[in-house]
């Protein structure tokens, strides 16, 4: 063993090892110790923080200086590899470095499981209305009426309060008022017995229902007599928001409202949307592997080594086919969606186009892998009858691939069916389009509903997709 | 009348397959091609209706150079030259019926292959094909569903169905039981003898080559190493052909 062997290695780790022709092995040390080293850099640099970013906890500390011992060991124990090959244990560098790599993963990725029971009481805030989905409600008459009130008083005082709707009319004591005045309204035309609900309506068309002033926690109820009419007296809340001037005139609306059961139940309003976005879903997912599978069909026979490996001309196509799958293969659904979105605007159409697009890169890959698979004696047989390549992928390949081609399209529907119940969270119709909007809201009782009815549908594809393909097999 | 004229074949990977490999083919001949695996056979028997590329050398048949076709010429060659082969070469999943009209894919047209439509003529003499192989009544069987020998009296429907004026049968008994290698190679016979096609055929079994071959080439890495009639293979020039520790074995039942 020549001395400049290790002697390479303690100057460059893995040269040593590279030099005498353990290639594979030096070039794994030097990628290490400098993925190490630079590891260590980074997590030493401190972060430069403007007001967008987000701290990383780690960076900056100088206490990850100690972490260079495990290169500095690394180059140790290189050296003695490159000295005595099959000797030094591989296990030592590889313990090292993925402590390493745990420690400083575990940090990075900012683990922090007191935080998973210290907030444990804001899961009910989302579990509580999630129990009750909002897909059918107890069938109901719902009236209203409102009046206008303008609140604070402007210099000039507006004209007598103006009632809207025509069955009840509301009559207001002022027709302006400041926060805190108490104002006595009377109405008229309300249904006889049936509890009437105050609500107010904010400048900017938030709602707010008024609460007893004994007891903040219970909604206000009031019973009209018996020839629906009520008086009563409330005080001007605060629904002036943040940001806006208190002292400028704006537009106000107290509403009265009244809900008769009918009895027997109906499809809640968010119900009809969440059947609008499954039906959506569904039939984008039909379509898009309809289209996909014709779309995949001429690719796989342009991507099959075993079709196309006759000519340089051929062979090229092969490649570049094969390419294009595969790039497009590894984009998310999701991700060419967004670029659908912006093309075609939001909707079903661009999340279509985006599940067709993926399903042609999956679908033509596994398509040709299928091709390749197949048995090439019949294909030359064929070739010997004097048939041109048409014919022989009609009468050579297509026989062979049939089945399988039909099993990989049933299967890639039940993933498409999947994905487009996701595609509309980034604007590409369906139920996800539903969806992203109520978790943004904060509807939890709309968001379990929707959860309730992909979680359907999605069994039953995979039921139904499965029963399929058992029978082809 | 069939001229291969000094054939190179090397493949991709190096391998030199055939070597100058010169010989001429009568019509109505029943020439057999014997080696060891590997000398070569396969390859020749391919490169003679352009399966397989010759790297060098030309192959005239009846004036025509084969080598310098391309394209709806060499299609129309190959129409003209059936094959059989060691595997049958099926397409398993199709009807025993769609397997035989394959063999008339040369010559009709395409749009009509494609859709799947044969005339009345092509499907009568598909049956006419199949009666003379001994299995009309297994036309809409799926091929599978067949023996091996079954099989392979299929694919002889299918190259008659090209109405050849040669076959070249690569290895076509080495799948089959000793017994059926007899009907098979009778059938082959039969075509050579009443049809006057002219057989190309490799065997491995010298008692059949004995039996059927009208003359006799020897491949040996290659080269050829032997021209002649059958009868002149004695025990010297078989080691000659399969190396000194061949012991020479019979296909079994004489026909």
């Amino acid at each position: 063993m020549p001395v400049t062997i290790p002697l390479a290695s303690l100057i460059l780790p893995g040269l040593g090892q590279l030099l005498s022709g353990r290639r594979a092995r030096g070039l794994s040390i030097l990628g290490l110790t400098l993925t190490l080293l630079g590891l260590i850099w980074w997590s030493l640099t401190p972060q430069d923080l403007s007001p967008e970013t987000r701290p990383i906890p780690l960076k900056g500390d100088p206490a990850n200086l100690y972490w260079l011992v495990v290169p500095v060991l690394i180059w140790a124990w290189n050296v003695w590899d490159a000295a005595r090959p099959n000797v030094a244990p591989g296990w030592i560098p590889a313990l090292l470095s993925t402590t390493m790599f745990f420690v400083i993963g575990w940090q990075v990725a900012e683990i922090n499981p007191p935080v998973l029971a210290s907030n444990i009481d804001r899961v009910m805030l989302i579990v509580r209305p999630m129990l009750r989905p909002d897909f059918i409600q107890p069938r109901a008459e719902e009236r209203e009426g409102w009046v206008e009130i303008i609140v604070p008083c402007p210099t000039e005082a507006p004209a007598a309060a103006d009632s809207s709707t025509g069955e009840i009319t509301l009559t207001v004591d002022a027709t302006c008022g400041a926060v805190g005045e108490t104002l006595t309204v009377a109405a008229a035309g309300l249904t006889p017995d049936v509890p009437v609900e105050l609500v107010w309506q904010s400048p900017i068309g938030d709602f707010f229902v008024l609460r007893e002033a004994d007891d903040p926690t219970r909604f206000r109820s009031e019973q009209p007599d018996a020839q629906g009419g009520l008086t009563t007296a409330l005080v001007i809340p605060n629904a002036i928001p943040p940001g806006v001037d208190p002292t400028m005139p704006q537009e106000q609306r107290l509403y009265l409202r009244q809900s008769r059961p009918l009895g027997g139940w109906e499809l809640s309003t968010n119900g009809g949307f969440i059947l609008q976005g499954i039906y959506e879903t569904i039939a984008l997912a039909l379509m898009a592997t309809t289209l996909g599978t014709l779309g995949a069909f001429p690719f796989s026979f342009l991507a099959a080594r075993n079709l196309m490996g006759g000519n340089a001309f051929t062979l090229v196509v092969y490649v570049v086919v094969r390419t294009i799958l595969n790039i497009v293969r590894s984009i998310e659904s999701l991700i060419i969606a967004i670029v659908f979105v912006v093309i075609i605007g939001l909707g079903p159409f661009a999340g279509m186009m985006a599940v067709t697009v993926h399903t042609i890169a999956a679908l033509g890959k596994l398509f040709s892998e299928v091709i390749e698979g197949i048995d090439p004696g019949p294909i030359e047989a064929i070739r010997a009858t004097g048939a041109n390549w048409l014919q022989i992928v009609r009468y050579g390949v297509l026989p062979q691939v049939v089945p399988a081609f039909t099993a990989f399209t049933i299967y890639r529907w039940e993933i498409n069916v999947r994905a487009s119940t996701i595609i509309g969270v980034v604007g590409g119709g369906g139920i996800g389009f539903f969806l992203i909007q109520w978790i943004n809201l904060s509807d939890y009782r709309a968001v379990s509903a929707a959860f309730l009815a992909i979680l359907v549908v999605v069994q039953i594809m995979d039921f139904v997709s499965a029963r399929l393909r058992e029978r082809l097999a | 009348m069939l001229e291969v004229q000094h054939l190179h074949k090397v493949y991709p990977n190096g391998t030199r397959a055939l070597t100058d490999v010169s010989f001429q083919v009568e019509d109505g001949e029943f020439l057999v091609v014997i080696g060891l695996s590997g000398s070569g056979k396969s390859t020749l028997l391919r490169c003679i209706n352009r399966l397989i590329e010759p790297t060098q050398g030309k192959i005239l048949w009846d004036g025509t150079d084969v080598t310098a076709a391309s394209g709806a010429e060499l299609r129309g060659i190959r129409r003209q030259i059936g094959m059989i082969f060691q595997q049958f070469n099926l397409v398993k999943r199709s009807s025993v019926l769609t397997n035989v009209l394959a063999g008339r894919l040369g010559y009709v047209g395409t749009a009509g292959s494609l859709a799947g439509v044969w005339s009345s003529a092509d499907r009568a003499s598909a049956v006419r094909a199949l009666e003379r192989v001994g299995l009309a009544e297994k036309a809409q069987s799926r091929a599978d569903a067949l023996s091996g020998g079954q099989q392979q009296r299929v694919a002889i429907a299918r190259a008659l169905m090209q109405n050849p004026k040669l076959i070249l049968a690569d290895e076509p008994v080495a799948s089959l039981d000793p017994v059926l290698s007899h009907s098979i190679l009778q059938y082959l016979e039969q075509l050579n003898r009443e049809e006057k096609i002219t057989v190309i055929c490799s065997l491995h079994f010298l008692d059949l080559v004995h039996r059927y071959a009208t003359r006799v080439i020897a491949l040996k890495d290659g080269e050829v190493v032997f021209t002649g009639l059958p009868q002149e293979i004695d025990k010297a020039r078989f080691k000659e052909i399969y190396g000194e520790d061949a012991i020479e074995v019979k296909a079994g039942l004489s026909a």
